[in-house]
């Protein structure tokens, strides 16, 4: 199986400019058409370990990132992302082209991916376990998620928690993770030879990075996990690790709440978060310090079937 | 407050539901909606889903089950039945 990888940098950027790079993370398949340096720049650096697909045709998503027309692009570069013909997001400067790219990606899975229930969630696993992180931006939800894949955790995702209402496992969908402003720092300080892309600021969430997905958890792309812990971090300056059991009810109705699609799919989308809460232990969990948390963790123990 | 009355589940109300450690969610097919209910709302649910009952024998089935204290049995039932009505799970039923 081809990977990004093991195109030349003069390829990738041929087929980016040409008829696109298709490539599959996860049970997504996706073309990507840019023109723009940033954007392939950050593919080379972050998509290397994802299998190319040879028949693009087919893929899921067929999204383009293009440059502004006209005058507009010598003075101030733009980047527009079209998919199938819509431009849902405003045009940003160029110089945010991978970010955009990473958003657009997200934006086409939690639109268009109904046949899942899906939570604005981190995912990690080990042992086969899932633990699912569900929280709203600020909540060093990211943070953590880097800090755990990089001791010992897979990583499923860091924004889409993926339920396939069939068996109620998670579903992988391994990507870069988004680090913004000082998680930044922290985590390069925390993952030695941590592979991130370029810093870009100034963007509608600060200054953002994206962290390489470890190679392992993209080579396991394929292989599901079954849920069994709900944690709610809250990350808070200071504060000592902490782990508060939280009612399985309550939790439900909070993880639903961070669903993209728990409406739209009715009753089925109720069975299905339900027979995953039935395996979950929920938690709400509170931590400033990194080792501390991935220590607690490490002693998450599976409920009683 | 109702005074009187006869009570039913919104017709087609399918009380799709899930308990865990005495709390229920509970899936609302007619409006789309999920709700966290306690063990009271739902006896009076499933009391509701063999036919219209009038809210004395509502207030007798919780009754028999809950211990209302000093409360009023039949206020209760009929604050729980305004309740259940406002999130369209219950009706009046005009005999």
């Amino acid at each position: 199986m081809l990977t990004v990888a093991a195109l030349s940098g003069r390829e990738l950027r041929a087929r980016l400019a040409g008829d696109g790079l298709a490539v599959r993370t996860g049970p997504f398949s996706t073309l990507i058409r840019s023109p723009i340096e940033p954007l392939a720049e950050g593919i080379a650096l972050l998509y290397g370990d994802y299998p190319l697909l040879e028949e693009p045709g087919f893929a899921d998503f067929h999204v383009r990132l293009r440059r502004s027309g006209g005058l507009r692009r010598w003075y101030r570069p733009q980047v527009h992302f079209d998919v199938d013909g819509l431009e849902p997001f405003e045009p940003l400067p160029e110089e945010h082209a991978f970010p955009m790219l990473e958003w657009a990606l997200n934006w086409c899975i939690s639109t268009r991916a109904h046949s899942y229930l899906m939570i604005h969630a981190a995912v990690v696993e080990r042992d086969g376990l899932a633990a699912i992180l569900p929280a709203p931006p600020g909540s060093g939800k990211s943070t953590l998620c880097a800090a755990l894949v990089n001791r010992g955790w897979r990583l499923l995702s860091d924004e889409l928690a993926l339920f396939r209402p069939e068996d109620g496992l998670l579903v992988p969908a391994p990507r870069p993770v988004s680090l913004k402003n000082r998680s930044i720092d922290i985590i390069r300080d925390y993952v030695p030879g941590a592979v991130l892309s370029r810093p870009v600021a100034n963007t509608t969430k600060g200054t953002v990075a994206h962290l390489k997905a470890p190679s392992a958890s993209v080579a396991r792309a394929g292989e599901p996990a079954r849920p069994a812990w709900v944690v709610f971090p809250k990350y808070e300056a200071g504060a000592a690790t902490s782990l508060e059991p939280i009612p399985r009810a309550r939790a439900f109705m909070r993880v639903a709440e961070n669903a993209f699609n728990y409406s739209q799919l009715g009753a089925r989308g109720f069975h299905t978060l339900g027979g995953a809460m039935d395996g979950c232990a929920s938690f709400d969990f509170r931590y400033s310090d990194l080792d501390e948390a991935i220590a607690l963790f490490a002693t998450l123990e599976r409920i009683a079937p | 407050m109702p005074d009187s009355g006869t009570w039913r589940l919104r017709p087609g109300q399918a009380l799709a539901y899930r308990q865990w450690d005495g709390e229920y969610v509970l899936y609302n097919n007619l409006s789309g909606d999920t709700h966290l209910l306690g063990e009271a709302a739902i006896e009076l649910l499933l009391a509701l889903r063999n036919g219209p009952a009038a809210r004395e024998a509502l207030a007798a089935a919780l009754q028999a089950q809950f211990d209302f204290g000093d409360a009023d049995p039949l206020g209760e039932t009929d604050e729980l039945l305004l309740r259940l009505k406002s999130l369209a799970l219950v009706e009046r039923f005009a005999c």
